[in-house]
């Protein structure tokens, strides 16, 4: 906070305010606050002081990297960028939970992104933080309690493997798909369909109305697909269809999991896994269409590789598979997830979308999570194409 | 006789000029049953031989021996064939069997011939037609007694058809003006939209595309003369404007001008197809017999045309429904209801009543696809006064069934209502049978496809004697108009007994419309003679067709058993093409033959059924089936649109976006924290920010900002000074730095000069604004859109004049000339505010 006494160690190496300026902001939008003004340790200089003498040196990532450092970062940037993914109202105002949590401590630990929707990992506030409950499976009692008392999620959260803390067998486990949060949000009641469009939307930057196709076989399309609905069979030719034959042959990878809930209580359900058996949810309205798919297995497969949603870019995955792992790994393998991650951490620190004209932008940070999915470079890159100049 | 006097009183009531011709000399006169007349004699000839005599006097020969129907000719010593002779029913059933067909009754000479004008007694012929084919369809189930095994008759070599090329219709309207000028100057009084009486479908639209979506239905390009439009003119002389004879040419050669330029499309010839098939060549599949044994009033909406849904129960009397409104016919049999309502006569309707009391229970039956889900306190079925008096209704109230019925223990309106549980949304807007049924023992029940829904009558039974038989019959509304439903009817029944589970499921398990099967032949590529795929086919709606259970068959009389035929992606081909959705069979992957395949079922293909979209109606819509493989021949179908070139979506807009935002909610509390030094789990800090969250602002772009997040801003920043003022240690490290040292101390004493509250606005600035600035520069001006330290000291201390040219007064001068007793507390009072004015400022709040 001495103000007189930094002028002397500055010196001449300052640049003038345009290094500053952007500084300043590189650690506004990846911290979410000002930079202290404390003197760094083992430095002459004050966190800005480096990032800009780091900008001035031409290593502008080197200064965004400072900023990331700085716990705000995950407490604050990365818990409300991913907080919307984890419930349907896609809010902000929501509390911090297991599946927040786990997208923080991924890009914490570099943690390649590609992995999200099919690790066995999930994390935890370290065990040894007091007043904190432990995390269970009935409840979200530990994540609130994490944010109710301002816990540092850089310092204390820790990695665990979902298979070892919750009663899922590691081939149950799909990343966040298979965190409490997302089986809350998205497993819940209706008919499962609403964990692969939210993953669509949020993980592949796709909503429904845009992969629709019509072409696509709709042999696995279920029975409680009316397929005239009010009587006009032209609405499901023309719409329902359109979602239904890529959607439900793929949503069929959960065909095992529920969220369980007694008493309306939604808040202290827990996700069910039931291997072998098909959830009564994918049998139900059995009747809008007795000629329809009957579930058996959660073996699906992915129709979009062929046709107009080949777009999309489907990699390394494979086409067809059992259950939510291999599904997962399909998604999180397509140039549209890496592309989506890209857009939304550019909107995160640049905070518009990103446009054509940043064409060449996008593609250099897609080329740079595409070396190993390092989320917490594209941002630290991302950061420094908005920087201002 | 009455056959005499109602010869005479035929004649007298036509004109003289008539008389002097037809009652006169010339060519004999036509005599006219006497339609009107329905005594039957009791009969006293020879019991029924056998069962099937039996089901044949109950369901045929009792229904058309009344002397208003077949009765006054067809009997004894008068017209042969005497399928109603009253002297021995025996005789009669050698009669009726040469002009009756079982296997399908519709094609029975005695529906032909009725149906095509001979003395029906209903209105229109087609009426009596679908009249009298139920009671053959009645004989002959009650005859099989349940599910009947088809017998597929594959088409004789000489009628395989080859898919023939077709026409189909143009996307744009261009070359319609000739066809569109016909129909807005003849049709435009009802076959519009806005006119007082609409009737679908509105090809006589001003707007030419609007016109020719709804005529195409309605013209058939591949047979012109064909064309419904045509038809209507010349041979059911609707409405015409002139001669029918001619205006009918003069719109066919319209459309053969508009068709004639549109070329056919022919089945690609790389495709491996099979032969076609229209949806009439196939055998008609009936099905399992329904349990109608109680049927008091029925209609399933064969006839197709008119303003007359026909009460095909054959109960007398016939409580047939006039359709008004904006209700139109829908393809495979059933109405589709936008507004108004099908009602019957209150004389007629007194049946319901009549029956019902007498024996105290009923069933109300139906297959209904409600419109939406959204309607509310609709009525799909009604036997009422007005909104208020009812003996009973089926309506719907959002996903709910609700069932009234007048008794002994309810309203006169049959309230209670008995709903479906809204949990369950046994209501769906898709085409379901739903039963309901009342009997004194179990009181109400309802039935969705065929399940029990288990929802508990709360009303005591009683008996129906309350019923009031001056009410009347209406579907799709309430009969005063004002409860409307939407949505498509296919059929209605009413019972006279409470139908019991396994009766509500046995009609359930029959279905609803017409099913055909069409026999695809194969036999070309597998070398299998008569070998063939065999579809169930029906017209799922007005827009589609069903195709359901493919099975391979080898038909004929000495089938091959196949072994080992490959069979591989098989595609729906309509009309010359593929259908482009609905192709379900495409991932087909097996071989024909071991033990999969049976000779009496064949081999099942797939579980699945599609739907496939109706193009040139059911009676001229051609289909054929296509294969990757089947049997030698093969052919590789590449799926278009797969590309490696993926490139991710960006938005392009001119639009510039600021590229400086808001702080969000969590950002503003970890910033203030940060500024402050205050905990944000401080317990009054934290308090307001569970109350001002939401007031925050929750997205960056600046033009989102409204004077509640402000408002909200101002309240957490207040929070933080009022907490970081109240902590001695937080304070003394902000503020001593700068010098001041004035908290203990009364306004006055604290702020003796200029100088200490410049140290106030000075450890403000430095702190709030970042310190680390100053230390650069002294002036501030690096960070260029920070405000100066001269910016803050005038904000807070010294006034000045705004950018708009106005004078404003230091924060400091009005909190000391405002601060009442202007003690120590007074100058915490001050510092706090200073310091949430800042805190709260753009300064902060910008990122």
């Amino acid at each position: 906070m001495v103000a007189a006494g930094l002028l002397s160690v500055m010196g001449a190496s300052m640049a003038g305010s345009l290094e500053r300026n952007q500084a300043k902001r590189l650690h506004d939008r990846l911290a979410g606050v000002p930079p202290t003004s404390a003197m760094e340790a083992g430095t002459s200089g004050t966190l800005l002081d480096l990032m800009e003498q780091d900008i001035v040196n031409g290593d502008p990532e080197q200064a965004a990297m400072r900023a990331i450092e700085n716990p705000n970062f995950y407490n604050v940037t990365l818990k409300n960028f991913a907080m919307p993914w984890s419930n349907e109202e896609q809010t902000v105002f929501a509390p911090l939970n297991d599946y927040v949590a786990t997208v923080i401590g991924m890009v914490r630990d570099d943690v390649p992104f590609t992995q999200l929707l099919s690790t066995d990992l999930v994390y935890i506030g370290d065990p040894s933080l007091s007043s904190i409950p432990a995390y269970s499976m009935d409840n979200n009692d530990h994540y609130a309690a994490l944010e109710r008392n301002a816990i540092d999620l850089k310092a204390n959260l820790v990695a665990r493997t979902q298979s070892g803390l919750t009663d899922l067998p590691p081939e149950a486990t799909a990343g966040v798909l298979t965190t409490r949060a997302a089986a809350r949000a998205f497993f819940i009641d209706g008919t499962n369909r609403a964990m692969f469009r939210f993953t669509m939307l949020n993980h592949l930057c796709n909503d429904l109305e845009q992969v629709k196709d019509n072409t696509r076989s709709p042999d696995r399309v279920r029975q409680d697909v009316s397929r005239s609905p009010g009587g006009d069979s032209r609405i499901f030719q023309n719409n329902c269809v359109a979602c239904h034959a890529g959607m439900d042959p793929m949503a069929q990878a959960f065909a095992y999991y529920d969220y369980a809930y007694t008493d309306d209580d939604e808040e202290t359900g827990r996700l069910v896994y039931t291997p072998g058996s098909v959830q009564p949810k994918y049998l139900i309205n059995e009747n809008n269409f007795k000629p329809g798919y009957v579930t058996g297995i959660d073996h699906w497969d992915n129709y979009w590789r062929k046709g107009p949603n080949a777009s999309l870019g489907w990699g390394s995955g494979a086409s067809s598979g059992d259950g939510a792992k291999s599904l997962g790994i399909e998604l999180a393998n397509s140039k549209a997830f890496a592309g989506c991650q890209v857009k939304k951490v550019f909107r995160a620190v640049c905070l518009r979308e990103a446009q054509e004209r940043d064409r060449f932008d996008i593609d250099n940070l897609l080329a740079s999570f595409n070396q190993d999915g390092n989320l917490k470079r594209v941002f630290a890159k991302a950061a420094v194409v908005c920087m201002g100049d | 006789m009455s056959l005499m006097k109602n010869s005479l009183f035929a004649c007298g009531l036509v004109s003289i000029t008539l008389l002097l011709t037809a009652c006169g000399g010339g060519a004999g006169t036509t005599e006219n049953p006497d339609l009107n007349n329905t005594v039957v004699a009791s009969y006293t000839g020879p019991a029924p031989a056998n069962t099937d005599v039996q089901a044949f006097s109950i369901e045929l020969w009792s229904k058309l021996n009344p002397v208003n129907r077949c009765g006054s000719c067809h009997v004894e010593g008068d017209q042969a064939p005497m399928f109603v002779r009253l002297d021995d029913v025996n005789a009669a059933y050698t009669a009726a069997s040469s002009v009756v067909n079982l296997t399908a009754p519709e094609e029975s000479a005695l529906v032909t011939k009725v149906a095509a004008g001979h003395n029906c007694w209903l209105p229109t012929s087609a009426a009596c037609g679908e009249l009298i084919t139920g009671y053959i369809a009645a004989w002959a189930g009650g005859n099989t007694g349940g599910t009947s095994i088809i017998a597929l008759q594959p088409p004789a070599e000489g009628e395989l058809k080859e898919p023939g090329s077709s026409k189909h219709f143009p996307a744009a309207s261009a070359g319609f003006n000739g066809i569109h000028n016909l129909l807005t100057q003849h049709c435009q009084e009802c076959h519009v939209e806005s006119s007082d009486t609409p009737q679908s479908p509105f090809f006589a639209d001003a707007s030419i595309d609007a016109a020719y979506a709804a005529a195409q239905a309605a013209i058939n390009l591949n047979t012109p003369a064909d064309s419904r439009v045509v038809v209507r003119l010349r041979d059911e002389f609707h409405n015409c404007w002139s001669d029918c004879g001619s205006d009918a040419s003069d719109l066919l050669d319209e459309i053969n001008t508009f068709a004639g330029p549109i070329s056919s499309v022919a089945v690609n010839s790389q495709l491996v197809f099979s032969k076609a098939m229209g949806l009439n060549d196939g055998t008609v599949a009936s099905g399992g017999s329904r349990y109608d044994a109680n049927v008091i009033a029925r209609y399933e909406f064969k006839t197709g045309q008119g303003t007359t849904a026909i009460d095909s129960s054959g109960i007398e009397p016939a409580l047939n429904l006039s359709l008004s409104g904006d209700i139109s016919w829908v393809g495979g049999w059933g109405i589709q209801i936008k507004s108004g309502k099908a009602q019957g006569s209150t004389t007629a309707s007194k049946k319901l009543t009549d029956l019902i009391r007498a024996v105290g229970e009923y069933s109300i039956e139906a297959w209904v696809a409600p419109a939406n889900v959204s309607q509310e306190d609709a009525r799909i079925i009604s036997y009422s006064g007005s909104t208020t008096s009812r003996n009973f209704m089926l309506g719907q109230t959002l996903y709910n069934y609700d069932f009234m019925n007048r008794n002994g223990n309810s309203d006169a309106n049959g309230e209670p209502a008995l709903s479906t549980n809204d949990d369950d949304e046994d209501l769906q807007a898709t085409l379901q049978h739903v039963v309901v049924t009342y009997d004194p023992v179990n009181g109400r029940r309802v039935y969705v496809n065929g399940e029990d829904t288990e929802d508990a009558d709360t009303v005591a039974t009683s008996n129906l004697n309350d019923w009031d038989n001056s009410f009347a019959f209406v579907l799709g509304n309430e009969v005063s108009g004002d409860r409307q439903w939407q949505g498509v009817i296919k059929m209605v029944a009413i019972h006279n007994r409470a139908l019991s589970a396994d009766q509500v499921q046995q009609n359930f398990a029959v279905g609803v419309g017409e099913k055909f099967f069409l026999m695809f032949n194969v036999a070309l590529h597998t070398g299998i003679e008569n070998s063939y795929v065999v579809f169930e086919v029906s017209q799922f709606d007005s827009y589609a067709y069903l195709f359901a259970n493919p099975v391979f068959r080898v038909l004929g009389d000495n089938p091959a058993t196949p072994q080992g035929v490959p069979l591989k992606g098989l595609r729906i081909g309509i009309n010359g093409k593929q259908a482009s959705v609905g192709q379900a069979y495409q991932n087909l992957d097996l071989t024909i033959g071991g033990s999969a395949y049976t000779s009496e079922a064949g081999q099942s293909l797939s579980t699945a059924g599609t739907i496939i979209s109706l193009e040139n109606g059911a009676d001229a819509d051609e289909f054929f089936l296509t294969f990757e493989q089947i049997g030698n021949s093969s052919n590789v179908t590449t799926d278009p649109g797969t590309s490696d070139d993926v490139k991710i979506a960006l938005e392009t807009t001119d639009e510039t976006v600021p590229d400086i935002g808001l702080r969000l909610f969590d950002e503003v509390n970890a910033s203030m924290s940060e500024l402050t030094g205050v905990s944000m789990t401080e317990s009054r800090v934290q308090a307001t920010f569970d109350l001002v969250r939401q007031q925050l602002p929750a997205v960056e772009n600046l033009s989102g900002f409204l004077s509640a997040h402000q408002v909200g801003v101002s309240q957490l920043a207040i929070e933080y000074c009022n907490s970081m003022v109240d902590d001695t240690a937080l304070r003394d490290l902000f503020f001593l730095q700068s010098g001041f040292n004035g908290f203990g101390s009364n306004v006055a004493s604290a702020f003796p000069d200029l100088a200490a509250k410049n140290q106030v606005a000075d450890a403000l600035y430095y702190n709030l604004l970042g310190a680390s600035e100053v230390a650069n520069d002294p002036t501030g001006d690096l960070l260029t859109r920070a405000p100066t330290l001269s910016e803050i000291r005038d904000v807070l201390i010294n006034g000045g004049i705004a950018t708009n040219g106005q004078t404003y007064t230091a924060l400091f001068t009005s909190m000391a000339s405002n601060c009442g007793s202007c003690d120590t507390q007074s100058t915490d009072t001050i510092v706090k505010g200073m310091c949430a004015a800042i805190l709260g400022s753009a300064a902060m709040l910008i990122q």
